[in-house]
């Protein structure tokens, strides 16, 4: 964990505030587009945030954070009761959706989902790769950024509010694509279920703030064999293979618990995984909050 | 067994009044009828309250609520949700509610030597938004409890000053006490090995949620 302080808290649209994070002991660890971090709140809970300010700056990290309306607690929080100079600890930052070179792009983001979209639209800038953005929201008044992405890239930023306009037709996006162009998508699960009914999959890369809705096969108990300290451990139908672990005394992190963060990834050595997450496992890794076993043993790497 | 030869004196209300006294009007004047910003941040830093409701004959009954600070909700400036999470499987408290709906709530934060108290009418539900509001590794509660704010107020800090209860030193009391094992096998008569028995205790421990 890197500790910083709340350096500065605004409003910057409807029920949206921005924090910037300044570390407390120095550089905080460098980032690139698409990453986002952990921060321990006071109260306990751990939320991920995508970073949305500038990678080239060391001294802090900026997020932005919209009030859920139905917060758990994490974002309601921040709203509430969150203040300047609050000490407040971040992880590393983590990318699960990098931006990969390309010789076009074309971004779409919904609503708070414009946050990894950011630095990703900044970078495709200053390499002068040809990118445009398409940003969808309830109402302009609810969209963060739409003033400084129009006096940056003018007319290479298309801002739809949906709630006069409707949605954007994303089949006529996907055919006016051109070829070779790579899409990077964030929002919420209508927004990108209409995407990934759109382009098709191989150029279209998704970031998900809460779990896809799906149904999986009933749960079954397997054994997780801990290679480096030879225990194995029972992972019974009605528990996560994070709680068992945790329970038979193995610090694995976590932080979502909803296969969407990233923070419980574990090294798969034999066996066979049953990927329930949001993220896109890795070969080899497995989200322990979610996911479960195909094989009646799974051989880890703890 | 041992009990007291006599019944303790029983005062008559102007007998208490007479000890007692007037309350003073700071008292009575920090008595408010909704949840304002302050009674708001404590309840979002309280991990833990004590719920008090009674049945239509008046039998009592207060049990121990407790989970991340925040966990009761504030819904708005009258109304708070506490999530129901599994527990004992007893219910007392929604009993209670059923036949008389008064509840009484004591909110404490470790550290911090003045509670809020919040008294009320309430009632269960299973609102799905107010439940997905309480989701807790990726489980939502069954139900929760709707308590409608009809006073609030915070309590002064002496009772927890002399229970020196947030003292670190003061948890060396738990020490004098045997295991859960140890008691239950006892009171209940069982013909069980007390280790045996808290070791089960524990594991029902690992479940929270």
């Amino acid at each position: 964990m890197q500790q910083t302080v709340v350096d500065h808290i605004e409003r910057i649209a409807e029920d949206v505030v921005s924090l910037v994070l300044r570390g407390a002991t120095g550089p905080l660890a460098p980032w690139e587009p698409g990453a986002h971090v952990d921060l321990a709140l006071p109260n306990w809970l751990t939320r991920q945030y995508s970073l949305c300010g500038d990678p080239a700056d060391r001294e802090s990290y900026r997020v932005a954070v919209r009030h859920d309306r139905l917060s758990r607690g994490g974002s309601e929080y921040i709203h509430r009761f969150l203040r300047q100079g609050r000490a407040l600890e971040v992880s590393l930052p983590r990318n699960h959706f990098p931006l990969r070179p390309a010789p076009e792009y074309l971004f779409l983001a919904g609503g708070i989902g414009i946050t990894p979209i950011l630095p990703m639209l900044r970078a495709a800038a200053a390499s002068d790769v040809p990118a445009s953005l398409v940003y969808l929201g309830q109402s302009v008044e609810s969209m963060p950024f739409v003033d400084d992405l129009r006096s940056s890239y003018g007319d290479r930023v298309r801002i739809v509010a949906t709630r006069q306009q409707g949605r954007p037709d994303f089949a006529a996006l996907a055919s006016a694509l051109s070829p070779g162009a790579v899409v990077y998508a964030c929002g919420p699960g209508p927004m990108l279920a209409a995407a990934e009914a759109a382009f098709p999959s191989g150029r279209l890369h998704a970031e998900r703030f809460r779990p896809a809705p799906r149904s999986f096969a009933p749960n079954t108990a397997f054994e997780a064999v801990c290679a480096r300290s030879g225990r194995t451990v029972r992972v019974p139908d009605d528990e996560s293979l994070l709680d068992a672990l945790n329970h038979a005394g193995f610090p694995v992190a976590s932080g979502c618990r909803e296969g969407v963060c990233g923070s419980c990834e574990v090294a798969v050595l034999d066996g066979d995984p049953e990927h329930r997450d949001d993220i896109g496992a890795p070969a080899g890794r497995m989200y322990a909050c979610v996911s479960r076993a195909l094989s009646p043993r799974l051989v880890v790497d703890l | 067994m041992t009990q007291t030869s006599t019944r303790p004196r029983r005062l008559s209300p102007a007998e208490v009044h007479a000890l007692l006294g007037e309350p003073e009007d700071m008292v009575k004047a920090k008595v408010q009828d909704h949840i304002d910003e302050y009674f708001r941040l404590f309840i979002a830093h309280s991990p833990f309250l004590s719920m008090a409701t009674a049945d239509a004959e008046g039998r009592a009954d207060c049990s121990p609520r407790g989970d991340y600070p925040g966990f009761v909700k504030v819904l708005d400036d009258h109304t708070l949700a506490i999530p129901d999470r599994p527990g004992n499987k007893i219910a007392d408290s929604f009993r209670n509610l059923a036949e008389n709906d008064g509840v009484g709530l004591l909110f404490l934060i470790p550290g911090l030597r003045e509670t809020l108290r919040v008294n009320g009418r309430a009632y269960p539900t299973d609102d799905p938004d107010v439940l997905a509001r309480m989701r807790t590794e990726a489980k939502d509660p069954v139900l929760a409890i709707v308590v409608e704010v009809a006073e609030a107020y915070f309590h002064c800090g002496r009772a927890l000053i002399r229970s020196r209860l947030w003292d670190p030193a003061s948890q060396a009391l738990a020490d004098e006490i045997p295991s859960v094992g140890e008691i239950a096998a006892a009171q209940f008569g069982m013909d069980i090995d007390p280790m045996a028995l808290t070791h089960v205790l524990e594991e029902g421990y690992r479940k929270l949620y």
